[in-house]
C-alpha cells in the first residue's frame, strides 16, 4: 500500500569543483512510498524548479541498480541504510513520515565534486586503462569449451565481476581507499585462464595507478564489503595483494 | 637493485605487507614474552633461573633484540607513512552524518592511537625492568634478595605503575584484536572457511592476551594482601 509522507532534506550543494559547499534544507512534500530514492529527488527537483530554485544535480542512468552511475551518502552511509542496494533501488518505503535525511556526494579526493551529488569518478576509468583488460585480438567468441575454466573460478570471476564501479566502496571507507574496486576489477581476470599471461603487469599497473589516483590506503575495517551493492567479498583485495606480492617478488 | 624495487616501497599494498609481516614478527615477540613471564608464577628460583637463561648467551639475545628493534622501527615508520596518506586522502570523518556499515569498530579506528601508546609505554617498560641498575632496596622482599623477582613483585605494589601497565596491556589487547587477522588479509591469505574462524581467533586472541598479562600484577597484588610471597 503506498502511502504519502513529509520528510526533510538536507542537502549538499556545491556550484562547482572550485566553490566551497554547504548543505541546503528542503521540505520534500506528498512522496509516495513506492517511489525510489532518486524519484524522489525528481519529484523534489520539479518542486524547486517551480519556486525558481536551481535543481539538486545527481548521477543516475539505469535505474535498476545494475550500471553504477547513481549514489550518494544518504544519513552517513553510502547508497542508504539498505543491504546490497544501490540508491536507485531504495525506495521510500524504507523512511518514515517526518524523517530528516542527509544526503551528501561521496567524498573523497580521488572523487572531485562536479556538482552537488555527482562527483568526477574518471579515477576508475585511468585504473582500468592501466591493466583492466585481457590485451588479445578480439573477433568472433570462440567456442565456450576451448578454454576449460573450473566452477569454482568461474564463480569467483563472475562474483567479482558483479562490481558496477560505482564508488560506493572508496565514498564508505575511513581511508577514502579503492581497494574493493581495483581488486574485483583484478581478480575478475586475474582468476581466469584468460588472464594468466598479464597477470602480474595487471595487478602492478592498477594498484601503481590506484595509488596516483589519491585514494587512500587499505587497513581492513571492511566498510566497503558491507556497503558494497553487489555485495563484493574482500577476499578479492587479499587476492590483490596476494597477487601483488607474487608479482613484487618475480619484478 | 634498489631502483628497481624502490617503487614497491611506494606502493599502498607493498607497505601494508611490510606492516603485516614486522606485525607477525612482534605479535610472535608478545606470546613468547606472555608464556616467559608467566613463569614468575613458578616462584623466584624459576623466574630467576628464566631471566638468567635468557642472558646466558649475550650474543644470542642481541640477535632477537636487533630483529625486535629492526621490525619495531619498520612497523612503527610504515604504519605512520600509511595513516598520513589516509588523513590526505579525504578520508575519516568527511561526512555530516556520522555513522557506519556496521564492520568497523574502536579497535580498527585507534590502531594509530593503541600502536603510540604502546611505543611510549615500551620506553617506561624497559626503564622498569630491563635497564639500568637496580637497588637492593628494589629487588629485596621480606629481607631477601629475590632480583627480578623481587623488582617485579615490588614495583606492582606502586598503583601507579599498575595503572599503566594495565591501561598498556589492554591497548597491545585493542591492537591485536584487528591486527592479527588483518596480517592475514594484507599478506593475501584468505580462506572461505578459515577467515571468519580467524577473525573470531584475532578478537579472542587479543583479549587473552591482553588479560594474561593482567593476570601478573593482579596476582602479586592479592598474594601481597594475603601476607606476600613465602620466602
Amino acid at each position: 500500500m503506498s502511502r504519502k509522507i513529509n520528510l526533510t532534506l538536507k542537502v549538499w550543494r556545491q556550484k562547482n569543483a572550485s566553490s566551497s559547499g554547504r548543505f541546503e534544507t528542503y521540505e520534500a512534500k506528498g512522496i509516495d512510498t513506492d517511489a525510489s530514492f532518486l524519484e524522489m529527488l525528481d519529484v523534489v527537483n520539479e518542486q524547486l524548479e517551480k519556486r525558481g530554485v536551481e535543481p539538486i544535480a545527481f548521477d543516475h542512468d539505469c535505474r535498476e541498480g545494475i550500471c553504477g552511475m547513481c549514489g550518494a551518502v544518504v544519513n552517513g552511509m553510502a547508497h542508504g541504510p539498505e543491504k546490497e542496494t544501490t540508491l536507485c533501488q531504495l525506495h521510500m518505503r524504507k523512511f518514515k513520515d517526518g524523517d530528516t535525511i542527509t544526503i551528501e556526494p561521496w567524498r573523497a579526493n580521488g572523487f572531485p565534486i562536479v556538482r552537488d551529488l555527482v562527483c568526477d569518478r574518471s579515477a576508475f576509468d585511468r585504473i582500468i586503462s592501466a591493466g583492466g583488460f585481457i590485451g588479445v585480438r578480439t573477433g568472433q567468441a570462440p567456442e565456450a569449451h576451448s578454454v576449460p575454466v573450473g566452477k569454482d573460478k568461474a564463480d569467483w570471476a563472475m562474483d567479482a565481476a558483479e562490481c558496477i564501479g560505482c564508488g560506493a566502496c572508496v565514498a564508505a571507507c575511513p581511508n577514502a581507499s579503492a581497494m574493493l574496486f581495483v581488486s574485483a576489477k583484478v581478480t575478475h581476470l586475474n582468476v581466469l585462464p584468460q588472464g594468466q599471461p598479464e597477470k602480474n603487469k595487471r595487478v602492478l599497473g592498477m594498484v601503481s595507478q590506484m595509488d596516483a589516483e589519491g585514494f587512500g590506503n587499505c587497513s581492513n575495517h571492511y566498510e566497503c564489503e558491507a556497503a558494497c551493492p553487489k555485495g563484493i567479498s574482500v577476499k578479492n583485495i587479499a587476492k590483490m595483494n596476494r597477487d601483488y606480492l607474487a608479482a613484487a617478488i618475480k619484478a | 637493485m634498489i631502483t628497481k624495487l624502490a617503487p614497491f616501497f611506494r606502493s599502498s599494498v607493498f607497505k601494508k605487507q611490510l606492516v603485516a609481516i614486522t606485525g607477525l614478527i612482534l605479535v610472535g615477540f608478545i606470546i613468547v614474552h606472555l608464556a616467559g613471564n608467566f613463569i614468575i608464577f613458578l616462584g623466584p628460583d624459576a623466574f630467576n633461573h628464566y631471566s638468567a637463561t635468557l642472558h646466558a648467551v649475550p650474543e644470542l639475545l642481541w640477535i632477537a633484540r636487533v630483529i625486535l628493534i629492526v621490525a619495531a622501527i619498520v612497523h612503527i615508520y610504515f604504519t605512520i607513512v600509511l595513516t598520513i596518506e589516509n588523513r590526505k586522502s579525504g578520508g575519516a570523518g568527511r561526512y555530516a552524518v556520522k555513522t557506519t556499515h556496521g564492520e568497523t569498530n574502536f579497535a580498527k579506528k585507534f590502531m594509530i592511537l593503541t600502536g603510540l601508546l604502546l611505543f611510549f609505554f615500551l620506553f617506561l617498560h624497559l626503564a622498569d625492568f630491563t635497564l639500568g641498575e637496580k637497588t637492593v632496596e628494589q629487588t629485596t622482599l621480606k629481607g631477601v634478595d629475590l632480583g627480578l623477582y623481587g623488582l617485579v613483585w615490588n614495583s606492582f605494589l606502586n598503583p601507579f605503575r599498575v595503572v599503566v601497565y594495565l591501561a598498556a596491556v589492554w591497548c597491545v589487547g585493542m591492537h591485536l584484536s584487528h591486527g592479527i587477522q588483518s596480517m592475514f588479509q594484507s599478506i593475501g591469505f584468505y580462506h572461505n572457511r578459515y577467515t571468519p574462524q580467524i577473525r573470531s581467533a584475532s578478537l579472542v586472541l587479543g583479549a587473552v592476551i591482553a588479560a594474561g598479562f593482567s593476570l601478573i600484577p593482579v596476582v602479586i597484588i592479592v598474594r601481597h594482601l594475603m601476607g606476600g610471597p613465602t620466602v
